[in-house]
């Protein structure tokens, strides 16, 4: 196995907030790495590094053996980063196909005026197969803004996927969502874990201890602890902070 | 979303108001083609129905930036103004030939369009309305002083009244009706090419950058540059629109350069509704048909017109042809 994804000394400050403090950060590719941390621990700042939405005060960002620091946000996506975000960041007067169509074309033509965007059949040949997988193909001529918020999370994964992503950011997946709905995005990860790498922010223990190979601890933007579900359950620090009270 | 919006499906029952709004959301190039070629022969003059077209076509291109990509220019005057004046300055100096002087006018409209947009589109909003502004200023300016190659405070005069050489003879468009078919011939062909282009690959990824920018951009599109085109092809065809208003007016204003011109677009363009093929044209009709009227009766139209104007915006924020597509669509929901 070889490794996607490093981030050396990754620092991002906010003036004099350190939202994220000295990184390091790896992930192997087809593993499925959890980041978990109370809020504002810095776990969305650390996936804007990332895919390029901000860029880091220090530190460096290495993806598939190439540094991509500080590259334009569209640049990192066509290297094979996508984000489905914490907040639901969907087209919200397009129907849900056109939603993911539209996402899925970006790999193809940008500036093409003339040909029926319909025409091109693999597009949305593509964006159907994404739109079965995420379970809304029979919503597929609805406008994305009126689906209900679980749907719209789920939207948010499949536009996500229509980049043709080899590693894929979820910023909290399952906020927000009823126990089925929960159950039915753990399935959805699991199931594009397979062919894909995965980095994965989640409040919801049971769904981290679930589906990570690998978890991380984010506090006051600093890597606390790292390694698997069984030592971070076990990891009295970690305990301390973040999971006191709750039950693993 | 706040609103809940009812749909009109395809078989909205009856109303003839429905079937007219289905009829023009569905083919809005055929039926306003048809209702062009009609409508000559029913208002009082020709001169006016000339007027609107070509008021129209330029809300039509304003309406790319504004109602498609959601970006508010308060400079289209420069665009409109440049078409204008190469149109004016080519059949004068260069080759009295129509389809030259307006694929010129076309041209620059693009051509102008394509350097300030580059220093304009990195801002969004006010920043942008008022950089397009400045910028607009600038080229009214220079026209101003620039007395040799355009006439300055008089305008350019004197443009020729070419004929319309086609393959093998010429046509005498002097006449007003044959000139207002003319124009709309170019109104159809801007049509037809824009629903095109709207319908392409590239008119998605408009729509998308127009409903969410950030978005688009974090699928790889650079957005930026996605504006910019459309920024380009506003210019082109607000340069057709000044190009025929020249070839119209036998002259060029210093005027058509002045703000006073881009605020006029976009009030036609907010009037008609923006983000249609239809609204612009209604935009286009009601604002000249109450200039007309109103500046006949007294000579501060421009107040009442401007009332009118507010009390549109604050009543039927969605403009004319917005207002009718909703009252339908909320009768249709409430039938269906
Ligand atoms: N653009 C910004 N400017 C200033 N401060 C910011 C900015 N973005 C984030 N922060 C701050 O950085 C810290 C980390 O925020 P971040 O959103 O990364 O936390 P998080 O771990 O994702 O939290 P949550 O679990 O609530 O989503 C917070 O204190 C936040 O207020
Ligand atoms: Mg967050």
């Amino acid at each position: 196995m070889s490794e996607m994804l490093k981030t050396s000394g990754l620092t991002k400050n906010f003036g004099g907030l350190t939202a994220v403090n000295n990184v390091n950060f790896s992930i192997e590719e087809g593993d499925l790495q959890s980041i978990i941390g109370p809020n504002g621990a810095g776990k969305s700042t650390f996936f804007k590094l990332i895919s390029g939405e901000i860029k880091p005060s220090s530190g460096q960002i290495v993806f598939n053996g190439n540094d991509i620091t500080g590259l334009a946000q569209t640049q990192v996506s066509h290297r094979g980063i996508a984000v489905a975000y914490q907040i639901t960041n969907i087209f919200p007067l397009l129907t849900v196909l056109e939603n993911v169509r539209v996402a899925a074309q970006s790999r193809k033509t940008t500036f093409n005026f003339w040909s029926k965007a319909e025409s091109h059949h693999e597009i949305t040949d593509q964006a159907l197969a994404i739109l079965e997988e995420i379970g809304l193909v029979e919503f597929k001529e609805d406008i994305a803004g009126n689906l209900s918020h679980g749907d719209q999370k789920r939207l948010e994964i499949g536009i996500a996927l229509a980049t043709q992503p080899e590693l894929l950011l979820l910023d909290e997946p399952t906020a927000g969502l009823s126990p089925t709905e929960t159950r039915y995005t753990i399935e959805l990860i699991k199931k594009i874990s397979d062919h894909l790498t995965i980095i994965l922010v989640e409040h919801k223990m049971t769904v981290v201890m679930e589906v990570s190979d690998k978890i991380t601890v984010l506090h006051y933007g600093s890597l606390l602890a790292q390694g698997s579900p069984d030592d971070i359950r076990n990891n009295e620090e970690v305990r301390r902070v973040y999971l006191g009270g709750v039950k693993v | 979303m706040q609103t809940q919006q009812a749909e009109v499906g395809a078989g909205a029952p009856g109303g003839a108001w429905d079937r007219v709004v289905d009829l023009v959301s569905r083919y809005p190039v055929t039926v306003i083609t048809i209702f062009f070629i009609i409508f000559p022969f029913v208002v009082p003059y020709k001169a006016l129905a000339t007027q609107i077209i070509i008021w129209g076509l330029f809300a039509l291109g304003y309406n790319v930036c504004l109602g498609y990509t959601g970006m508010l220019s308060f400079g289209h005057a420069a665009y409109f103004g440049v078409g204008a004046y190469t149109l004016g300055i080519v059949l004068i100096r260069l080759w009295e030939n129509l389809w030259f002087g307006l694929a010129c006018a076309t041209f620059m409209g693009a051509f102008t369009a394509l350097i300030l947009g580059f220093m304009c589109i990195k801002r969004k909003g006010i920043y942008f309305a008022l950089l397009t502004l400045a910028f607009a200023q600038l080229l009214y300016f220079l026209a101003f002083q620039w007395v040799d190659l355009t006439g300055g405070d008089n305008g350019l005069r004197h443009i020729p009244a070419v004929p319309l050489p086609l393959p093998g003879f010429t046509v005498d468009i002097q006449d007003p009706l044959r000139f207002y078919f003319l124009v709309l011939f170019f109104v159809v062909l801007a049509l037809m090419l824009l629903q095109r282009v709207l319908q392409s690959p590239f008119g998605r990824v408009l729509e998308a950058v127009r409903e969410n920018d950030p978005r688009a951009r974090s699928c790889g599109y650079e957005t930026t540059n996605v504006r910019w085109m459309a920024f380009i092809i506003s210019g082109a065809i607000s340069g057709l629109a000044g190009g025929l208003y020249a070839l119209y007016l036998h002259f060029v204003g210093i005027e058509t350069l002045y703000w006073v011109t881009s605020g006029q677009i976009l009030m036609i363009t907010l009037l008609g509704g923006m983000g249609s093929f239809i609204g612009p044209f209604i935009g286009a009709g009601v604002f000249l048909f109450l200039e007309d009227v109103l500046s006949a009766i007294t000579d501060n139209w421009m107040i009442f017109l401007g009332t009118i104007f507010i009390l549109c915006v604050l009543f039927f924020p969605e403009g004319i042809w917005g207002s009718v597509m909703k009252l339908v669509n909320r009768s249709a929901g409430k039938k269906g």
